[in-house]
């Protein structure tokens, strides 16, 4: 396909944030958010449950007025030049809100209608996107019979119809099984390696950021907590953690000799953790020296830091499982 | 405003309410069965001095083009409303498709299926043995009316779906439709009406269309009764234009 229909003089194809806000009633849901993401990136937008992802994203493709603050997408404001923004995004919403009535074929030539395409294109360019994400088989079944993740793909498509210049991805595996996730990872992979596609995309899931994102940034209540690659942000967490498991009477003992070999972690009842001081290099250190006490453990682990430690470090708190703020009601 | 969007969305619109039998069989099927019964406990009503028609089937035909309409047309805000809840508004929205045109290709689609729908009652009616005096003109007019009335039942019934995004809200304000209509002389001519019946009746402005498209089957086709119908359904489908363009844009503007 050439440039999607109605396209401007080619531009970069990257998102701009400046002191972005936007509150409901008395709810700041994104509060002062600044960020960049680059041409051709897949930007990974990470954080637990109502931190403000959706809202953020919902600022971005035009759905939401921002109430202070600026962003634009590809060059184009999304205040004052939201139409032109419309043209150059793909957008997958958190609920991949498809017609239940309507067959995955009729919502593509219907999606390809509303960008422009010319008629005689739309059928082609739709099987193209039914076989690249699986759904050919499927195509003229009507959508409430597809499955979470047969949804979630035909999302996908939809939001590809026009080759977007930056494609807004919502949470686009929560809720669906493995293979379904991993295929999804697959097809976003390949969309920025073979097409050069900007990415940007919200996830509550560590693994995610990690396999997909080149830069992330983590977003909790409503505020940028740390933004970079996510090798550099582990990095700078620091030393890798030691969990050392020992019988219960050697508990003590051990902790004075894993005290000489870094700051002490949170860990099990059952067991010690360190972080590392000297890295992986210091590990036979550890053994020798518990041996030399006399403290023979049941088992010994070594995990670099996740972008859970990330999480942790700057929020206190652990991102599975975490809300953004207990105060605020649910929706 | 791109044609080939309006096109589609009200393809979509139209075949959405078709793929819901419970969206359009009722609206069919109740006023043929009124009919039906009216004509079977009425049909002496037309001896009555003063009753218009000769025939209380031609009587009726008028009755259930409006009735099947104004039942039928509100399909469009409840799917409108579903859209809202479900999140396909902020796809169209969010798509490079202009804004008015989701509201347009709404109300298009109410008037295609108001226009078929008309049809298909005069058709069965016709075959029942009701007769349309005033021959292809007064059936092109009826199909206007059924057309505009489309709209402006379906217009309103978008104006509530974008001002409260319910579809309960949406099927709240259908017993309003049909308070409108039992209290117009779309059941019983004004003629034979009395008392404060025959008051509010006598501005009901569906009354004034009702009568019109009546005059037109039960006594041929005369150029005034077709504009009257037609003035009167225009201006109400205008307004209620106007009503879901306005609630499209406070919709958008609270965003
Ligand atoms: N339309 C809305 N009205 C009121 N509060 C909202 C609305 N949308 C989001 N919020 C609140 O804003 C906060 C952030 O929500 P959201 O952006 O959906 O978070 P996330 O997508 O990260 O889960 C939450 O506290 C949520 O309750
Ligand atoms: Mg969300």
């Amino acid at each position: 396909m050439s440039k999607p229909a109605g396209a401007a003089s080619p531009r970069a194809a990257n998102v701009e944030v400046r002191g972005l806000v936007r509150r409901f009633g008395s709810i700041t849901a994104v509060d002062g958010v600044d960020l960049d993401v680059a041409e051709g990136e897949v930007f990974g937008f990470l954080g637990p449950n109502g931190a403000g992802k959706s809202t953020m994203v919902r600022m971005l493709v035009t759905l939401l007025r921002p109430s202070a603050g600026a962003a634009r997408v590809a060059g184009y404001d999304v205040v004052k030049e939201a139409a032109k923004v419309r043209r150059v995004i793909g957008v997958a919403l958190q609920d991949a809100a498809l017609d239940p009535l309507m067959t995955g074929r009729e919502l593509l030539r219907l999606q390809a209608t509303l960008h422009g395409i010319p008629r005689g294109h739309v059928e082609a360019r739709g099987g193209e996107l039914l076989e690249r994400v699986g759904l050919t088989a499927a195509a003229d079944r009507r959508v409430g019979t597809y499955s979470g993740g047969m949804r979630r793909r035909l999302d996908l498509a939809m939001a590809l119809i026009h080759e977007p210049a930056v494609l807004f991805l919502d949470e686009p595996t929560t809720g669906l099984d493995p293979m379904s996730r991993i295929s999804l990872w697959e097809e976003v992979r390949r969309l920025n390696i073979d097409h050069g596609t900007t990415v940007f995309l919200t996830t509550q899931y560590l693994e995610e950021a990690d396999e997909l994102a080149q830069r992330v940034a983590i977003i909790d209540r409503g505020r940028i907590v740390r933004e970079g690659p996510p090798a550099e942000l582990k990095a700078q967490v620091g030393e890798p953690t030691l969990q050392v498991v020992v019988p219960e009477g050697d508990l003590e003992r051990a902790a004075e000799v894993l005290r000489h070999f870094g700051e002490p972690a949170p860990a099990r009842p059952d067991s010690l953790a360190v972080h590392l001081a000297g890295g992986a290099a210091g590990l036979a250190a550890v053994v020798r020296a518990l041996d030399e006490r006399g403290v023979q453990p049941v088992s010994m682990e070594l995990t670099a830091p996740s972008l859970d430690d990330v999480f942790v470090e700057a929020t206190g708190r652990r991102l599975e499982g975490a809300q953004a703020d207990p105060a605020v009601p649910a929706p | 405003m791109s044609a080939g969007g309006v096109v589609s969305l009200s393809r979509r619109s139209i075949s959405n309410t078709l793929r819901q039998p419970q969206m359009w069989v009722p609206s069919m099927a109740f006023p043929l069965i009124f009919t039906a019964l009216n004509t079977g406990a009425m049909g002496r009503a037309t001896r009555l001095p003063g009753f218009p028609a000769e025939s209380f089937l031609d009587f009726a035909v008028a009755t259930a083009v409006v009735q099947g309409v104004l039942f039928g047309a509100t399909a469009g805000g409840s799917d409108m409303a579903v859209d809202i809840q479900d999140g396909f508004f902020d796809r169209l929205v969010s798509s490079p498709v202009s804004r008015p045109t989701i509201v347009l290709a709404r109300l298009a689609g109410a008037a295609v299926l108001g226009a078929v729908q008309s049809l298909v009652f005069m058709a069965i009616l016709t075959a029942f043995g009701a007769q349309v005096r005033g021959g292809a003109p007064a059936v092109l007019t009826i199909v206007a009316v059924a057309m505009l009335l489309a709209m402006a039942i379906g217009g309103l019934s978008v104006a509530i779906a974008l001002k409260t995004g319910s579809s309960e809200v949406v099927q709240a304000a259908f017993p309003v439709f049909f308070i409108s209509l039992f209290t117009s002389s779309a059941f019983f001519p004004r003629e034979l009406m009395s008392g404060w019946f025959k008051t509010v009746a006598s501005v009901n402005p569906l009354s004034f269309m009702i009568e019109s498209v009546r005059a037109l089957i039960i006594g041929g086709f005369h150029v005034g009764d077709a504009m009257r119908a037609l003035a009167i359904v225009a201006a109400l489908a205008g307004v209620s234009l106007l009503l879901s363009l306005r609630a499209l844009r406070s919709r958008l503007a609270a965003g």
